[in-house]
């Protein structure tokens, strides 16, 4: 390992403006647009970087713009609403003109805590979260525009706070993102989500659940109470079932029943 | 139902089957806001809200990683509120009917995403030259062949499966003999069951998970019966 | 055994291994196996964002996890021992005998590499290499996520490109 990859550079001397931050921020909604098995993100986070890397000295006559634009459609990996942390940080890195083999460096090291950051906070406790709240106010009676209304927005509260956040973060930092990334709300918010997502589990599922059943309460509570003990039993011993495709079959299995009886 | 007719479900299906991963990812393709955009489409949101409600419950469990192989909710989610919103007045089995019609389109379309992911892969190999020779206009055209190929995906699907499961669908009602309340229940309890074990697949390891979960049962019951 | 899962992953620490795996087996430490990051302060940095407060990430060489593999063993705790590539994953196995399975969860494409699932691409030299650590005994396998479908070293490398299966 060379002395120039054991430590990153130090602050930036280029201040991104507003149209081209917000040309990027609008692209990094597409940054997934042309996810696939060999690049994965990689394509993605060049489109978004491109408007960024225009501000090159001589813009796109300068060869490290198509330089750095090949380096970053290899491939990357990212929690999509994150990816916006590295765009930031890489493009700063490419207009400081760091070396490549430290931005290669960062780069490989930068995507997977991204990603696991991203899908601890997002997929695994914010979007819970917001369905189950929606769950609630759909079992507790709300009309459908309400309850699509409370999903959207408070989902999207968080989402664009993200994305925003994200870019900015990365922006500022740098290769020195990891700072960043220890902000208390990304390490300890999946905690606290979760655990208000636990409580919320308890009361939005058997609201929505009543509700589906309609008029009936033994019979919501009979079945309400089958479900909680099936819901241990999978819990439990269904560590490799998927729950959707088992409810296929059942229902499956179901339908055939009934229609053939 | 014919193909003109068709047509807005069809638009629908492919915009929300983009947004599971593509463009723009506002989770407007979650079940509880699509199924409920196609009931409401057809003038019935409150019974694609229900449709929603029930694919939402058997969502919770699947987590979204990106590389990862997962059913895709947002056009199945069209398609399930669709079909129970047509059969709406006629509940016997028409709700079991419709759902298993959307889980149907669901794993179809997780499947045509994986299908998706390989095409992108084969046309990213065939302007790899220019992609390393850092083309500005083939980074670009790569992102709008993916993002339109999506588009098509997801209107494929929502086609073929509305197509099928038109006339399936009122033919298992037409023959259903199970009585209206307890198809619902069954139904119910399939999904509420995989929920709350979702519920525990993620949450267990936060600290006091258990007790906060059987606290907001407690209260849950408090507010069936208060309701 | 507390070391529940012994990891070839390029990506090393993200999602799939924090979270889709770390959340249903319990994990409680991720040991990271790799020269270079052993030895890089603000990589390492990085790699510990990526983990939650209560999940505890060692960061070694190979030399390092070969002698301090006792230890992992013994620790009350359920972990992950995770390398980047095929080569780390074959000095540990040579350096500690009781490894009985290896997962392959995360190849991704380079020049040189021959998809052969959608998560696992590899050259001919890695193919080589994933042999030998099977003829050492150990069972190697390929799954991204507990509940994807476990794939056979023999289905990994003696069939064409694998087709998508599900679980």
């Amino acid at each position: 390992m060379t002395s120039s990859l054991t430590s990153p550079p130090g602050e930036s001397r280029v201040s991104l403006p507003a149209t081209t931050w917000l040309r990027v921020f609008f692209r990094l909604f597409a940054v997934q647009g042309s996810w696939n098995y060999e690049t994965l993100l990689g394509n993605g986070i060049a489109f978004c970087m491109e408007p960024a890397l225009r501000l090159l000295p001589s813009g796109r006559d300068n060869p490290r713009y198509a330089e750095a634009l090949a380096r970053h459609a290899r491939y990357f990996n990212a929690h999509p609403y994150f990816a916006g942390v590295a765009v930031g940080a890489l493009a700063r890195a490419e207009l400081d003109g760091v070396s490549p083999a430290l931005i290669e460096r960062f780069r490989t090291a930068l995507g997977g805590p991204l990603g696991s950051v991203g899908d601890r906070l997002v997929w695994a406790s914010w979007l819970p979260l917001c369905s189950l709240l929606a769950l609630a106010a759909f079992g507790y009676g709300a009309r459908p525009s309400l309850v699509i209304a409370i999903f959207l927005g408070t989902y999207n509260a968080g989402h664009l706070f993200l994305r925003a956040w994200g870019l900015r973060a990365g922006f500022s930092k740098g290769l020195r993102v990891a700072s960043a990334l220890g902000n208390p709300i990304l390490r300890k918010g999946p905690q606290v989500v979760g655990s208000a997502a636990a409580l919320l589990a308890g009361i939005a599922i058997p609201l929505a659940a009543s509700r589906v059943i309609g008029n009936g309460r033994f019979l919501a509570a009979e079945i309400i109470l089958v479900a909680m003990l099936g819901g241990v039993v999978f819990a439990r011993f269904g560590g490799r079932v998927e729950g959707w495709r088992l409810s296929l079959v059942i229902l499956g299995l179901f339908v055939f029943f009934s229609v053939i009886r | 139902m014919i193909l003109v007719d068709l047509l807005p479900i069809i638009l629908l299906g492919a915009f929300l089957g983009m947004d599971v991963v593509s463009f723009p990812q506002a989770m407007i393709s979650r079940p509880i806001v699509a199924a409920t955009a196609a009931g409401a489409f057809i003038g019935n949101a409150p019974a694609g809200l229900i449709m929603g409600a029930i694919l939402e419950l058997l969502a919770l469990e699947m987590l979204p990683f990106g590389a990862s192989r997962y059913p895709e909710w947002g056009s199945a989610s069209v398609v399930g509120g669709t079909l129970y919103a047509e059969s709406w007045g006629s509940p016997a089995g028409a709700l079991t009917a419709s759902l298993l019609a959307a889980l149907l389109t669901a794993m179809v379309s997780g499947w045509s995403m994986v299908k998706l992911r390989r095409l992108n892969a084969l046309r990213s190999a065939t302007v790899r030259e220019e992609l390393d020779r850092g083309s500005a206009s083939a980074i670009a055209g790569l992102q709008l062949f993916g993002l339109t190929a999506d588009l098509v995906r997801g209107a494929l699907v929502t086609m073929v499966a509305m197509l099928v499961f038109s006339p399936i669908v009122p033919a298992i009602v037409g023959r259903w003999s199970v009585d209206a309340r307890l198809s619902r229940a069954i139904v119910v309890g399939v999904v509420a069951a995989v929920a709350a074990g979702a519920i525990w697949k993620i949450f267990h390891s936060v600290s006091g998970a258990r007790l906060l979960f059987i606290a907001g049962l407690a209260i849950g019951a408090v507010l069936v019966v208060l309701r | 055994m507390s070391v529940t899962l012994y990891r070839i992953d390029d990506r090393l620490i993200h999602g799939q291994v924090v979270v889709g795996w770390g959340q249903p087996l319990n994990i409680g430490f991720i040991v990271l196996v790799d020269d270079d990051i052993a030895c890089c302060d603000w990589e390492q940095d990085l790699y510990r964002m990526g983990v939650p407060p209560e999940m505890e990430i060692v960061f070694t060489d190979v030399k390092g996890a070969i002698s301090n593999h006792a230890g992992y063993v013994s620790d009350k705790r359920r972990g992950i021992v995770v390398t980047p590539d095929i080569a780390t994953m074959h000095r540990l196995v040579d350096g500690v005998k009781t490894i009985g399975d290896v997962n392959v969860g995360g190849i991704h494409y380079k020049a040189g590499r021959t998809p052969r699932l959608r998560y696992a691409f590899l050259s001919p030299e890695e193919e080589r290499e994933l042999s030998v650590i099977a003829e050492h005994g150990v069972r190697v396998t390929a799954q991204d996520v507990p509940n994807a479908r476990q794939v056979s070293i023999a289905e990994l490398l003696l069939s064409k490109p694998v087709e998508e299966k599900s679980a």
